[in-house]
């Protein structure tokens, strides 16, 4: 029998950038077959091909042995490729069914049949073996449940033969993510090609098959995932080796001890009951949990951002009141957005716009005026500092990988001169190589006398990174790690400690 | 200093270099987008030019010195209305109390000029403060009320109208009066150009530069773009979203003072729908409805279009009927430039 | 920001229709004692803003103090709300006035509502601009092709029966505005043939509005003798052209129509050679008059004109003009 799915050649240029240059690879039927690169290395260009939304300039595309033309979304799913891409495409109003069926709803004559509807999804959800009621509301489900949803969506087209994830796990956490795990496995026993992207290596570690890395545009090779280490696969994703190893806990040096800040009995409305800790100067403080734990909460209460309803905040020894981020941001206390894109950035407007955002007012001229040389200045040499890669100061910052448009928050922050930085998954959607950079300059800033908070759902980061882990569960602090005691079961175990037993 | 520090840690630091595609990437769709930034001005000037061209060429009558006034003149009410709301369409809100704004302002302007009695700049300073009254107002309703400006200038839109014919008794107010009153829109520091087009050019310079050069503006910038990031750089939006709707008022108030004088009269049942012409403008011109995005230039040249088209074709005698039509094509076609130009800017850089 | 916008799309539409009706609320004139001999009688008109509006009313208040009846006096904030307009008839109506005064802003819409009103006995007359109904017993307006045909015959005779004239008006749709300009037109056409109607335009009574296309028709016919603006609006923005423009006084033949303080201006300084007047006051008291007259079951005449007239430089002091003249 041919192979699934056989791609050769394939090469696709846009002006001025030869997005592919002759990729191959091959998927078996009941593989999971991951597809590795640094953001700019021609996955997505490779996975818009094969779901007909770009036409390739030259190449091969055939499935189970005969060459097929993919030039349109329909053809491809007639041809049963299937996609779920890295942002969500659910209507948040409609219920799963709703969403699952959207255009082909069953109805006789212009009249829905709703009963039909619901009944077919639910004969669908079973089949997958994820419980959902198909009359939920999609906007009400928790973003591992949504994706579900476009799992089952995509699975929904009776003959999907193939099926493309573009980093599913981006937004779940890790107890959710086993679920999306063995959903992923029972299609593969089906007999599904499966096309994985992630940035993850451990999560390659427990699905994948084999692995096919692309770097600029070409192909570098494919391994089975049982027959390479995770340095391999990242030297030749960024085509060099790596020095320090990847998940090994790094040596972390002592910090100063001076306090910086202190928070005692932090609660809100709706989630945090008495968080409680301390950050001292030069020191990293992990904050490990669950999604939903309540970290990003603990970090926008802490700056004001959301409403806070107890409990007290002290700056160098100092007690203060943060009644908004601007109070915070005087204070010195600068918050990196969990969600670059939607909290910390403004893509449509460039660099330089982007990293004076935080020090405008205190870099003004008389009657408001900005002093727009002294800016573009200050993010050429925060562009060097960094090594940010840009073309310019006045580039939009849309157009830049995820990576770098991190370093451009980092750069925000810089140049108010915080003395506390926040970083909310400061390596959320970035690859591997300029994973490495963030880490440095985290560990750089701290050397330095800054006093950090990095929330990561990435284990092995907040091992590496951190000076002492807190660690969440249900909006509650429920335990403190030094490095030396902590690691990923006794974190997990913190992690999923309900707030019964904590109270008892 | 930070900087200092940062660069030197930065040295200090790794020296792996991610793919260098990234940049080349990213370069290409920068380029992209500056194109499709720059792209929408040309076009609603390239329009403008092409307008004339085919008007002068349908009808002699068109292009003379006393029609290009004309032109310019009819330009300056909504012009004016149309810059001072460009700044609240950039924060991606609406102003809809706009028309019936500026004629409470020039209603106030009046009865602060016959019945009180107040001297000339102080009656005009009146009105224009009535202008930044009534912005402040919508701009705490949205800012710090949260109420969607939809409906909080639809209230004003409302509110603006009854007060102006309760101020007014229902009846106009004639300046006749008023000596020198008519001069600040009809008189002609510049031959041949009414003082109303003066002062609209000079409005649009001043709110270019603030737009372009002080904090005011990127704030406005910065709002639109992404509100909550704004917010969470430590920046007390209200504050500022509060100025720019005061700002907007300003421009409104000027508008009714401008109005007042060059009818030398304020109408009190005048002004419903001029604000639709004033965003109708500042779309021509190539603003964003969804925000972050536009320019003063632009705005002024969306408001000339829209005049020169609707003059054009009052020479050329077409329907009244069918001028509205072709306004409104005119309107659609400037959307969806706007929308093509979005597109393709995305369609060059990866998603 | 930006998401509230489509949410709250839908309910608008809602919004304005209730603020505009329950904005207003009843103008009422009715002093007080409500005793059972007093007559109620509700007038619902096409506005209440326009200076013209207020005349009516105020011409009904006379006419009502006269006869000791009480009156009300209701109308939609602009002449375009023809639903709100049916909005207050509809309450009008339900009040169970004696009879009721209406001004239809649509000949067609107010049918079924007059209907209701035959059944609950009330009987209705109309003024201004009447219904497609044969409820109404009786009609109080200004005959305005009658009107029309009085301005052309003026602007003939002051242009020397021949040349250019335009027209701004100021509605297409509205049947005093189709009346004002159809009248002068027909006139034109069947006395004056070396009389040109060269174009017509519509600005809506806006006075910028109508200033702008006066100069527009200007620009295009330089050799215009003279322009008819047919309401007040349209004619004060004639008005504004010509100041603009600098032309010399008397050049351009500009008659008007309707009052109004600017207009009389315009005559006496010579920039407008003068204008039609209708008689609102008339309208009013004929409006009230008549709906007792209703009320007690005396027969009309379908139609009331209650006249037309020119007034230029000559006659705008005069007592018979001075109190037809609304402001």
């Amino acid at each position: 029998m041919s192979q699934l799915l056989t791609v050769e050649g394939i090469s696709k240029g846009f002006p001025g950038v030869q997005a592919l240059d002759g990729v191959n690879f091959e998927l078996d039927r009941g593989e999971v077959l991951a597809l590795v690169g640094e953001n700019g290395a021609g996955k997505s260009t490779l996975m818009k091909i094969l779901s007909g939304i770009y036409t390739m300039d030259s190449g091969r595309i055939a499935i189970d042995g005969d060459e097929v033309d993919v030039n349109d979304p329909k053809v491809a799913q007639k041809l049963g490729i299937s996609i779920i891409h890295q942002e969500m495409n659910l209507m948040p109003h409609l219920t799963v069914a709703q969403n699952i069926y959207i255009g082909r709803e069953p109805r006789t004559g212009p009249w829905l049949r709703d009963g039909e509807l619901n009944r077919r999804t639910k004969q669908l959800l079973e089949g997958l073996n994820i419980h959902l009621r198909p009359s939920q509301v999609v906007g009400d489900l928790t973003v591992a449940s949504q994706q579900m949803v476009e799992i089952a969506k995509a699975l929904s087209y009776d003959h999907t033969k193939i099926l493309i994830m573009d980093e599913p796990t981006s937004a779940i956490s890790i107890s959710e993510t086993q679920v999306l795990f063995g959903l992923i496995r029972s299609l593969r026993d089906r007999g599904v090609g499966i096309v994985y992207i992630s940035h993850r290596m451990e999560e390659l570690r427990q699905i994948a098959d084999r692995v096919t890395v692309l770097r600029d545009g070409q192909y570098v090779g494919t391994r089975r995932m049982d027959e390479v280490s995770d340095d391999e696969i990242i030297s030749m994703m960024v085509g060099r080796e790596i020095s320090a190893g990847y998940s090994s806990r790094q040596d972390v040096p002592a910090h100063t001890g001076e306090l910086a800040l202190s928070v005692r009995s932090l609660s809100t409305k709706k989630l945090l009951r008495d968080v409680s800790f301390d950050l001292h100067k030069g020191e990293i403080l992990g904050f490990a949990g669950l999604m939903g734990a309540g970290r990003t909460e603990t970090a926008r209460a802490l700056i004001g951002a959301d409403p806070v309803s107890g409990g007290t905040v002290a700056v160098n020894g100092k007690e203060v009141r943060i009644s908004g981020p601007e109070v915070a941001v005087r204070l010195g206390i600068g918050y990196l957005p969990e969600d670059r894109k939607r909290h910390g950035l403004m893509l449509e407007q460039d660099v330089a716009f982007n990293v004076a955002m935080a020090s405008l007012s205190s870099n003004k001229a008389p009657l408001g005026f900005l002093r727009e040389g002294r800016a573009r200045k200050v993010t050429d040499r925060f562009i060097k500092a960094l090594r940010i890669k840009t073309p310019s100061s006045r580039t939009m910052v849309k157009t830049l990988s995820g990576g770098n448009q991190q370093k451009v928050v980092i750069a925000k922050w810089l140049a108010r001169d915080c003395d506390v930085l926040i970083f909310d998954e400061p390596t959320r959607g970035i690859d591997v190589g300029a994973k490495e950079e963030i880490y440095k300059l985290l560990n750089d800033l701290a050397d330095e006398g800054k006093a950090i908070i990095m929330i990561s759902s990435e284990l092995p980061e907040v091992l590496r990174l951190s000076h002492r882990i807190v660690v969440m569960s249900q909006g509650r602090v429920t335990g403190t790690l030094t490095p030396d005691k902590a690691d990923q079961e006794s974190i997990m175990k913190l992690a999923t400690q309900n707030i019964e037993d904590v109270a008892a | 200093m930070t900087t200092q520090r940062a660069e030197d840690l930065a040295d200090a630091g790794t020296q792996s270099a991610p793919g260098e595609s990234v940049a080349a990437e990213a370069a290409r769709s920068g380029r992209f987008a500056a194109l499709g930034q720059g792209l929408q001005q040309v076009l609603a000037f390239g329009t403008l030019i092409a307008l004339i061209i085919v008007f002068t060429i349908a009808s002699p009558k068109f292009l003379t010195i006393t029609n290009l006034s004309s032109i310019l003149l009819s330009t300056a009410v909504i012009g004016i209305l149309a810059v001072g709301t460009t700044f609240v369409i950039i924060t991606g809100g609406i102003d809809l109390s706009l028309g019936t704004a500026m004629t409470l302002c020039s209603v106030v302007t009046g009865l602060l000029l016959t019945d009180a009695g107040l001297p000339l700049p102080l009656g005009v300073l009146g009105g224009i403060a009535m202008g930044a009254l009534i912005g402040l107002i919508n701009g705490f309703n949205v800012a710090v009320l949260g109420l969607p400006p939809f409906i909080a200038t639809l209230s004003m839109m409302l509110v603006a109208q009854g007060l102006a014919l309760v101020l007014s008794g229902v009846k106009p107010i004639y300046f006749t009066t008023v000596d020198g009153f008519s001069k600040i829109a009809l008189g002609e520091i510049i031959p041949k150009v009414p003082n109303a087009v003066l002062v609209l050019f000079g409005l649009a310079i001043l709110a270019g530069i603030i737009l372009r050069k002080t904090i005011l503006g990127r704030m406005t910038y910065a709002i639109g773009s992404n509100e909550e990031a704004t917010r969470l750089s430590g920046i007390n939006t209200r504050r500022w979203v509060l100025a720019i709707y005061t700002l907007a008022g300003v421009a409104t108030g000027v508008a009714g003072v401008v109005l007042a004088a060059r009818l030398n009269s304020a109408q009190p049942q005048l002004g419903v729908g001029y604000e639709l012409q004033a965003i109708a403008a500042v779309i021509i011109g190539g603003t964003s409805l969804l925000g972050g995005r536009g320019s003063i230039l632009g705005t002024v040249i969306g408001a000339l279009i829209m005049s020169v088209l609707i003059n054009g074709l009052r020479i050329l005698a077409i329907q009244t009927e069918w001028q509205t039509v072709v306004v409104g094509l005119v309107v659609l076609v400037a959307v969806f430039a706007d929308n093509l130009r979005k597109r393709r800017a995305e369609g060059g850089g990866h998603r | 920001m930006k998401s509230y916008m489509k949410a709250t799309v839908a309910v608008l539409a809602a919004a304005v229709m209730t603020l505009s009706a329950c904005g207003r609320g009843n103008d009422a004139a009715s002093s007080g004692d409500g005793g059972k001999s007093n007559l109620d009688i509700a007038l619902v008109s096409k506005g209440f803003q326009h200076q013209f509006w207020q005349a009516v009313k105020a011409g009904a208040e006379e006419k009502a103090k006269e006869l000791g009846v009480t009156m009300t006096f209701d109308g939609p904030a602009s002449e375009t709300e023809v639903d709100s307009q049916l909005q207050m008839l509809q309450a009008a109506i339900e009040r169970k006035p004696d009879a009721i005064g209406y001004a239809a802003l649509d000949p067609e819409a107010c049918v079924p509502l007059l209907d209701q009103a035959k059944q609950g006995d009330i009987p209705v007359v109309e003024f201004d601009a009447g219904c497609n109904s044969k409820v109404p017993v009786t009609i109080c307006k200004t005959d305005s092709k009658t009107a029309g045909a009085l301005a052309a015959e003026h602007m003939a005779q002051l242009i020397n029966k021949k040349g250019k004239v335009a027209i701004v008006g100021h509605s297409q749709i509205n049947s005093t505005g189709v009346e004002r300009r159809d009248g002068f037109i027909e006139k034109m056409k069947k006395d004056y043939p070396d009389i040109q109607i060269v174009d017509i335009q519509y600005g809506d009574g806006d006075h910028l509005k109508s200033a702008d296309i006066a100069k527009a028709q200007l620009a295009a016919h330089p050799d215009l003798a003279g322009l008819y603006g047919t309401n007040e609006g349209s004619a004060i923005g004639i008005v504004n052209a010509v100041n603009e423009l600098g032309l010399q006084p008397g050049k351009l033949t500009v008659v008007g129509f309707d009052s109004g303080q600017a207009q009389i201006d315009a005559i006496k300084s010579g920039v407008m050679a003068g204008a039609i007047t209708q008689d609102p006051m008339g309208i009013g008291r004929c409006t009230i008059d008549s709906a007792v007259k209703a009320v007690k079951g005396e027969s009309m005449d379908d139609v009331q004109d209650t006249g037309s007239f020119w007034y230029d430089k000559s006659n705008v002091d005069s007592s018979d003009i001075k109190p037809k003249l609304y402001q």
